[in-house]
């Protein structure tokens, strides 16, 4: 029974797929992502709303990145107050093409009603900002694109390198920062891909 | 893990500052003797990157000479290969551009060299490279660690003069190193060493061997033999004999001749000695401090020396460990051969007169 | 074209509903499957009608092609865990384990062409920069032809993290975790922690320095205590969390508490500095980035426990 069902339902939906795709032919040309593109990702993640997304929903926009655990009490907070100096180093028509993303590496704990209290706490709630968490397999998909290294030493505690990376509207990789970092070289690289991309 | 990052950031704050500090007091010296030191670093390397020609031993790339301070590439590929140890012994070699020692980098201080470390796409094992005329992290092994197939480069300025071993620096690294991973770079002070006659390259290193269970005749690195500091061979440039027979070292009676020679280990300390010649001059560990009339030098595990003297008198002369089991056992032993007319006032044998 | 291509996917989907059938293990891949392609189509006939949205339409158009799962036949050793001392770390540090299964031998050149059929985003001209460097199957002449010579069951290299990572989850499985192929790895032929034996690092010493051993057949050498094969003798292998290995090259500056890996300095924080071999895996670990393709580099998957 099962097996007739889901055999229609493939059926169903391939004639459904064969009907559009001359349709898409017309527009491949229009819309390749780029082949390096981090929205190639085929991952799903929740940001800070509980809201499902795809990497790609990120697009448009220039984004710089970091990935970080809320419980974190020594490195994240100095990422995080980077952060937050990036933000108030770029101009205000600038801001407005930029996502600044924090991406947890402890999913477990990080929670979306986690991360949003996280936000709210750090006046971090609003536009530009955005946490996502996913699961842990896609986590660790996502810090191989920055080369990130991480690894969890007991259930609160992750050891991991310190990368601030600024991907293009496109999800190409412009720049990363590495150890200690340097706020305006990271805000000079945004502004000149914002010039790039708009 | 999250302390540490502080710590780093803090030690970092803290290097820069002291830095800072040490970069001033070192100026407010300068007026008085070491003005050559603090400058190498404010000399600008000029022009385009050339690449640079590097040798195997025993052979030296030409003097710098006269010339200002240039930017320069420097190829390397890390490689294992097979090779031969001794007599008919086959023993697999970790190498930098193919050799054992690797090739001989020259430059001048000031410089501006581009290092770029390729690892052989067939390599089993990453490798990086630690020169130790390098000032910065690693000695360029915390930015060179190379997968095999794969590449990686840096930049560095050569601020101090001197003859410095480089080597591989990946883990475990007795291993990369008792396979044979070192060679020399000399940084040329300005205006370049006195000319000499003649220039070769000898690097001693100790070698462990044990039969390879998977190949036959094949000898490979013997981790235990290493850790006991019992090596089977202690030779010259990586090969028994590599200095002897048609390998000998040539030159005329009346020349002036130099010698690099590093020490790669990975444990021993070298009693580097030529049997019938006093060493004229002998720049201590490859510094800049230079004695006068030695013997035996000594030449530590991962330090060079560059000894000079001028032979008198023709006849063959033996380059020695003259931790003498070494030479006499193990391998450590070459010829220099000195062809010309005798000099009796200098040396000559006494016939026996009882025979008469 | 297009219809050969979709023929083609007819055919696939049907073999998966043939996986239904046989009542393929992971069940959750099955009903996830198709309620992908529910989800992915009913989005399609919304945005179809969005015409005017052409951003929207982009992102439809960018949907990277869905996954078909392979038939994975290779054999599986269930490893029952426990408590075992990792490699780097404090000398006291203990790290569980937890009970998983384990492919008994690498993946295959063979199984590979089969993932790369059906899933033609991973073949060699179809798979995007981002997931590989330049030398992705470099020695395969074309996209479905393994190298010439090449034995179809020795072990896959050549290949990326994401695409074993890819490969394993198309397997309903997953990549092996580093602790728990450490611990495996702690065993020899007759004990499941041989790690105190005096020629244990040496013998596999002995394997890791022959070159061109990732030629040869799975399973031609004898298994550990558990049934797993080739552990050593043929090739390096990716692990799910290898860049959990916090000892890049700059760790001499202490910036990573696991102190550096090379010279003397990595000794102070490995718990055995005798055991070379793991030095060695380790210091492999250290060099490679996730889309990094190596010729000796390959992978085999895990499983939890049901």
């Amino acid at each position: 029974m099962k097996l007739i069902i889901y055999t229609a339902l493939f059926f169903f939906l391939f004639s459904y797929s064969c009907n559009q795709h001359d349709k898409h032919d017309e527009k491949d040309e229009l819309v390749e992502l780029p082949s390096n593109s981090i929205f190639n990702l085929n991952s799903k993640w929740q940001n800070q709303d509980g809201k499902e997304i795809y990497l790609r929903n990120l697009q448009g926009k220039v984004l710089v990145v970091v990935m970080i655990y809320t419980s974190c009490k020594t490195a994240c907070p100095i990422l995080i107050s980077k952060m937050k100096n990036i933000a108030s180093k770029l101009n205000k028509d600038d801001i407005n093409n930029v996502s600044l993303v924090l991406v947890s590496i402890d999913p477990e704990t990080d929670t979306p009603e986690h991360l949003k209290e996280f936000s709210i706490n750090n006046a971090m709630d609003k536009n530009p900002w955005i946490f996502l968490r996913s699961n842990e397999n896609a986590t660790q998909e996502f810090a191989n694109i920055l080369a990130m290294k991480y690894k969890k030493i007991s259930p609160l505690d992750f050891s991991h390198s310190n990368i601030i990376t600024v991907f293009n509207s496109k999800g190409q990789l412009v720049t990363q920062e590495e150890g200690d970092i340097n706020v305006d070289n990271i805000v000079e690289k945004v502004s000149n891909t914002i010039l790039k991309d708009f | 893990m999250t302390t540490t990052r502080i710590n780093f950031l803090a030690t970092i704050t803290i290097a820069t500052v002291m830095l800072s500090c040490s970069t001033n007091s070192t100026k407010a010296d300068a007026s008085n003797s070491t003005a050559n030191i603090t400058s190498a670093a404010d000399i600008v390397a000029e022009g385009n990157p050339e690449a640079l020609q590097v040798t195997g031993a025993p052979n030296v790339p030409a003097p710098i000479g006269n010339r200002g301070a240039k930017k320069l590439i420097v190829n390397l590929e890390t490689s294992e290969i097979e090779g031969i140890i001794a007599d008919s012994i086959h023993y697999t070699f970790w190498t930098f551009n193919g050799t054992v020692p690797g090739s001989f980098i020259r430059v001048r201080e000031g410089d501006e060299i581009t290092l770029n470390l390729k690892n052989a796409a067939n390599s089993v094992m990453p490798h990086n490279i630690d020169l130790h005329a390098v000032t910065g992290p690693g000695g360029g092994a915390a930015v060179t660690t190379s997968a095999p197939g794969k590449e990686s480069s840096f930049t560095f300025k050569a601020i101090n003069p001197g003859l410095y071993v480089y080597h591989c620096a990946a883990p475990p690294v007795p291993m990369h190193i008792g396979n044979g991973m070192y060679g020399l770079i000399l940084v040329e002070p300005a205006g370049g060493l006195k000319p000499v006659d003649k220039e070769f390259y000898i690097m001693q290193g100790d070698f462990y061997t044990k039969a390879s269970t998977i190949k036959k005749g094949l000898m490979e690195f013997n981790n235990d033999k290493a850790v006991a500091e019992e090596p089977d061979y202690v030779l010259f440039n990586g090969k028994k004999g590599s200095l002897l027979g048609a390998n000998k070292l040539e030159a005329k009676v009346g020349e002036t001749i130099r010698l690099f020679v590093g020490n790669g280990g990975p444990n021993l300390t070298s009693s580097f000695h030529v049997i019938g010649e006093i060493f004229d001059n002998v720049y201590i560990e490859g510094g800049s401090t230079v004695s006068h009339n030695i013997q035996t030098t000594m030449i530590p595990a991962g330090g060079a020396t560059i000894v000079e003297f001028k032979v008198d008198v023709p006849g063959e002369y033996v380059l020695v460990d003259h931790s003498l089991s070494r030479a006499f056992n193990k391998g450590c032993i070459g010829k220099l051969k000195v062809s010309g007319n005798a000099n009796p006032k200098i040396y000559s044998s006494n016939k026996t007169a009882a025979a008469e | 074209m297009p219809t050969q291509k979709f023929t083609l996917q007819i055919k696939l989907l049907l073999q998966n509903s043939l996986l239904v059938v046989e009542k393929y293990k992971c069940r959750r891949f099955v009903i996830i499957v198709p309620i992908c392609f529910l989800l992915f189509f009913i989005e399609s006939c919304i945005k179809e009608e969005n015409t005017e949205h052409k951003s929207e339409k982009t992102q439809f158009l960018n949907v990277p092609d869905s996954l078909y799962l392979i038939k994975a036949n290779v054999k599986m050793v269930y490893i029952k865990g426990g408590n075992y001392k990792p490699f780097f770390g404090s000398n006291t540090a203990t790290v569980n384990v937890k009970p998983f299964l384990i492919d008994e031998r690498p993946v295959t050149n063979k199984e590979f062409l089969e993932f790369v059929k059906i899933n033609p985003q991973w073949r060699k001209s179809k798979i995007k920069k981002i997931f590989t460097d330049n030398t992705y199957l470099r020695d395969w002449p074309s996209d479905l032809e393994l190298p010439k010579n090449a034995k179809p069951d020795a072990p896959i290299c050549f290949v990326s993290w994401y695409a074993a990572n890819t490969f394993a989850k198309c397997a309903g499985k997953r990549l092996v975790t580093l602790d728990e192929w450490e611990f495996v790895a702690m065993a020899d032929a007759d004990t499941f922690n041989a790690r105190n034996k005096p020629s244990y690092s040496n013998k596999i010493v002995d394997l890791y320095l022959q070159k061109e051993r990732q030629y040869n057949s799975v399973k031609q050498t004898a298994p550990n205590y558990w049934g797993v094969y080739n552990m050593f003798d043929l090739i390096w292998e990716w692990t799910d969390d290898f860049n959990s290995v916090l000892t890049t090259g700059d760790s001499r500056t202490g910036k990573y508490d696991d102190k550096n890996l090379f010279c003397a300095g990595s000794a102070t924080s490995a718990t055995d500095v005798m055991n070379y071999a793991a030095f060695m895996r380790f210091g492999m670990r250290s060099s490679i980035k996730a889309n990094y393709t190596i010729s000796n580099l390959g992978f085999r998957c895990a499983k939890d426990t049901l």
